[in-house]
């Protein structure tokens, strides 16, 4: 209950602040631009699997700011415990983008539907979807002043750098490499690169809603636990540092 | 009566910088207790491990005989020391989401905020943002809904700190009726006159420690030196107060004892009377609590002549108000000399090393 009370304070603030009419300018913007075209349910998934991120952002960003703030601490001496307030913030910020998805899909829905998108298929690209807003909402949290310090923070971005580095250390430099050092490599990039799987698969799914294989259910389990293992650890070590808001 | 706060060989360090440095503490249920210290001295880092927002590096905090403070919450109204409230909300919904983040509902929730509400006087500002509000009005606010939930302990930090005079007045009003609640306060502050009006006991952090630590009570029963202003006094009467001791010096327009005692005021006064002398004013030079504080400050900290370079000396020169040694040189010190001590005094406020440290 005080999870949705201190949700419900966290949105009013930040509605209150007039950062919201980004997220709306940003809506109308993709609408306009994007949405008025003739399309099937695959252009549809694909725009707002792009765009929906990419409004988490900014938002999720948001949100943060307002969670680091020495105004916390009135928060905190009350019955807010850092769990909740970590998940609040984390919450308010799903909340907003799902909201703007919801609208975009409502608005699609009713002036330009796609051809072939019954209610029933937008449900099935609708759950890989936001599980992906709410998997980059909690890497952002976790990488965020609140959660770690600057040395730890720093440590997960190198983390995340390896992951993704097989894209640009594919190729020559590789080959340059000493044997030893190349077989480190590519194992460490098999094994950070492997929590990135159900995210890259989550928007592949959304985009051909094919539930037909075990591997998409398997998926969706496995976005599933990604997002609780980060916000886990998000509220595990928030809960154990010094609390020191930014700006004091 | 039971410790409230237990506090034994406590250390904290912000990275190498040590803040606390076994510092050893119990208030009493019901006891007023107020913390001076220098700035950076970590006082607010102190109220910050009771409310458990830091964690201690070493040594023991108990609250209510709980080592789990973030449990003892529910007990404690906090008055942070900058005056930062959401702003977005007016005060009536900001005490309302805050006395339900306590647990606090419907005609109990409705009756506590509009109780804080009229006992603060924001009662007629209650549907203004908090944005509008002036630093005082927010102080205000932070008494509000710190005793919104009626905690048994009330920690407050540096609550007229930014504040105008008026400003400052009017908070140690409001903490003064605060205090006929009842409830255990442990307040921080480097403002002596807060300690005086306000607490039972005072303590003095320097070093990382409490340096000193005496009962108001005792500390206000006579001041060390005092000024009596009267009427001009004639030669006559001049010589006969200075013979009443020799801490007694007679000036045309003033008297000034130093040192003093209850019988030597009480005996100048009946001088001064029996003289038909018209008494203006008599106003303490030193209190005893500066002098409490002045004297462990100085004992534990550097001088800020040496922290600047300059010869030690300088430092022991007297504050203002404390009569000046003669010296070989010149027979006695100028108002210049004074006057350096002065801003060397302000020098150690205000340049304290620990000013920088986060939460301190």
């Amino acid at each position: 209950m005080r999870l949705l009370r201190f949700t419900g304070f966290t949105l009013l603030e930040y509605l209150r602040s007039g950062r919201i009419v980004i997220e709306i300018v940003a809506l109308l913007a993709v609408f306009f631009i994007f949405l008025r075209r003739p399309m099937n349910a695959q252009y549809f998934f694909s725009v707002l699997g792009v765009f929906t991120p990419a409004l988490t952002l900014y938002t999720m960003a948001a949100f943060i700011g307002l969670g680091d703030r020495p105004q916390g601490y009135v928060l905190l001496a009350r019955g807010v415990g850092r769990g909740t307030f970590l998940l609040g913030l984390f919450f308010g910020a799903c909340t907003i983008v799902a909201g703007a998805y919801g609208l975009l899909s409502l608005a699609t829905a009713g002036l330009n539907r796609p051809v072939d998108l019954g209610f029933g298929d937008w449900l099935l690209g609708t759950l890989p979807l936001l599980l992906n807003i709410s998997l980059l909402a909690a890497l952002l949290l976790m990488l965020s002043p609140l959660v770690f310090p600057t040395g730890w923070r720093l440590v997960v971005l190198g983390l995340i750098a390896l992951a993704f580095s097989s894209n640009f250390i594919g190729g020559t430099l590789l080959v340059a490499l000493p044997d030893a050092v190349r077989s480190v490599l590519r194992a460490l990039q098999a094994l950070l690169g492997g929590p990135l799987v159900p995210a890259f698969y989550g928007f592949q799914l959304a985009v051909t809603r094919d539930y037909s294989t075990p591997t998409a259910i398997a998926n969706i389990l496995a976005q599933a636990s990604l997002l609780v293992s980060l916000l886990g650890l998000s509220i595990y070590a928030f809960a154990r540092r010094d609390l020191i808001f930014s700006n004091q | 009566m039971s410790d409230v706060i237990e506090i034994e060989e406590l250390f904290k360090a912000y990275g190498s910088l040590p803040v606390l440095q076994g510092l050893s503490l119990r208030v009493r249920a019901g006891e007023v207790y107020g913390l001076l210290g220098p700035n950076g001295a970590g006082k607010s880092t102190l109220i910050h491990l009771m409310m458990g927002f830091l964690r201690p590096n070493q040594g023991r905090l108990r609250l209510f005989g709980s080592t789990r403070l973030e449990r003892m919450r529910a007990r404690i109204g906090y008055i942070p020391e900058r005056q930062r409230y959401h702003t977005r909300y007016n005060a009536r919904e900001y005490l309302r989401f805050l006395g339900q983040f306590s647990g606090l509902t419907g005609a109990a929730l409705h009756e506590r905020v509009e109780r804080e509400l009229i006992a603060v006087g924001l009662r007629d500002a209650a549907e203004r943002s908090l944005g509008t509000y002036s630093k005082g009005m927010l102080q205000r606010l932070g008494v509000a809904q710190a005793l919104l939930c009626d905690p048994d302990l009330l920690l407050i930090d540096e609550p007229t700190s930014g504040l105008d005079p008026a400003g400052q007045r009017e908070v140690i009003e409001l903490l003064a009726s605060v205090r006929e609640r009842g409830h255990t306060v442990f307040l921080c502050t480097h403002y002596l006159q807060e300690v005086e009006v306000l607490c039972d006991r005072v303590g003095v952090l320097a070093g990382g420690r409490i340096a000193a630590e005496a009962h108001t009570r005792e500390l206000r029963e006579v001041a060390s030196s005092v000024r009596i202003s009267v009427s001009p006094l004639g030669a006559e009467v001049q010589a006969q107060i200075a013979a009443l001791g020799p801490g007694v010096r007679c000036e045309e327009r003033s008297v000034r004892l130093s040192p003093n005692s209850a019988a030597l005021q009480a005996a100048v006064l009946q001088a001064l009377l029996d003289a038909r002398v018209a008494i203006i004013a008599l106003e303490p030079l030193e209190s005893p609590l500066e002098r409490l504080y002045r004297e462990a400050v100085h004992e534990t900290l550097p001088s800020p002549g040496e922290a600047h370079g300059l010869p030690a000396a300088l430092w022991d020169l007297p504050l203002p108000g404390e009569q000046s040694p003669p010296t070989p040189a010149d027979g006695r010190r100028g108002e210049g000399d004074t006057l350096l001590n002065e801003l060397l005094g302000r020098n150690d406020r205000d340049q304290d090393p620990g000013e920088r440290t986060p939460g301190a």
